[in-house]
């Protein structure tokens, strides 16, 4: 049997893989891991993933901006946008249904995945 | 200009759902590379540092709530730090268009399971992944 130590590692190792490749997706990976296999209490198990994530995405975000041309002109619109919807987000936390936005969510990655596939 | 507004708006749209766990920077990325024709690393690019800020602010109110478990999460940054340069070497590295073809698979699948997962009506403002300001 492993130790919760070494389960946490591997969850860690999986997120790693496909925060790096897509650039997106880690804290997907991570959270059913560290729910249903390293069995950490809900609420735990999404704020550790945050905590977990954000070291990932900064050796990521390394990683792309030397290796790719990144334009910080085209990047700005959508850093600011997003830093104020999480703001938003954050504060009505809770006062919206998420169910239907999942559904919703799900259509929508399923329609540009498979336009992304077809491209 | 009207780019300009457009992105702020995807970027704020996906950012409240990113704020939600309803993971809105995969949308942000399909947007970007299927609307805006941007290509898949720079789009990829752009959401890993905007993660940055974001989830900085979160984090600060589930360490003041004692919600991490530090000794598990330390376990799984050392080695998430290792995999997840590797992979980003990986996609810098093979051609673009394989790159967002592997992603659009990879986004069908979460989007599969986004579609049947069970999850409650609505969340306590204390169970999520933000505004865990309160006790």
């Amino acid at each position: 049997m492993l130790s919760d130590k070494a389960k946490s590692a591997l969850a860690g190792a999986a997120a790693g893989v496909v925060n790096g490749f897509f650039g997106a997706g880690g804290g997907m990976v991570l959270v059913p891991l560290l729910i249903g296999w390293v069995k950490m209490d809900q609420r735990k198990a999404f704020a550790s993933s945050v905590f977990i994530i954000l070291p990932l995405c900064a050796v990521s975000a390394a990683v792309y901006l030397l290796r790719t041309e990144f334009d910080f002109l085209r990047a700005l619109p959508y850093l600011i946008g997003g830093l104020a919807g999480g703001f938003i987000g954050g504060r009505i936390f809770g006062k919206v249904p998420t169910k239907l936005l999942h559904r919703i969510f799900g259509i929508l990655l399923i329609i540009g995945g498979v336009r992304a596939i077809a491209s | 200009m009207k780019d300009w507004i457009i992105a702020l708006l995807a970027g704020g749209v996906t950012g409240v759902l990113s704020a939600w766990g309803v993971g809105g920077g995969s949308l942000l990325i399909l947007f970007m590379t299927g609307v805006q024709g941007m290509d898949q690393p720079l789009s990829q690019g752009i959401n890993l540092l905007y993660f940055l800020p974001t989830s900085l602010t979160a984090l600060v109110s589930h360490l003041k709530n004692r919600l991490i478990d530090i000794k598990l999460a330390l376990c799984a940054v050392a080695a998430g730090a290792v995999t997840t340069a590797l992979s980003s070497l990986l996609a810098t590295g093979l051609d673009t268009q394989v790159v967002r073809k592997i992603f659009g698979a990879f986004v069908v699948i979460i989007g599969i399971t986004e579609l049947f997962r069970k999850c409650p009506e609505t969340r306590r403002p204390d169970e999520g992944t933000q505004d865990t300001t309160r006790e």
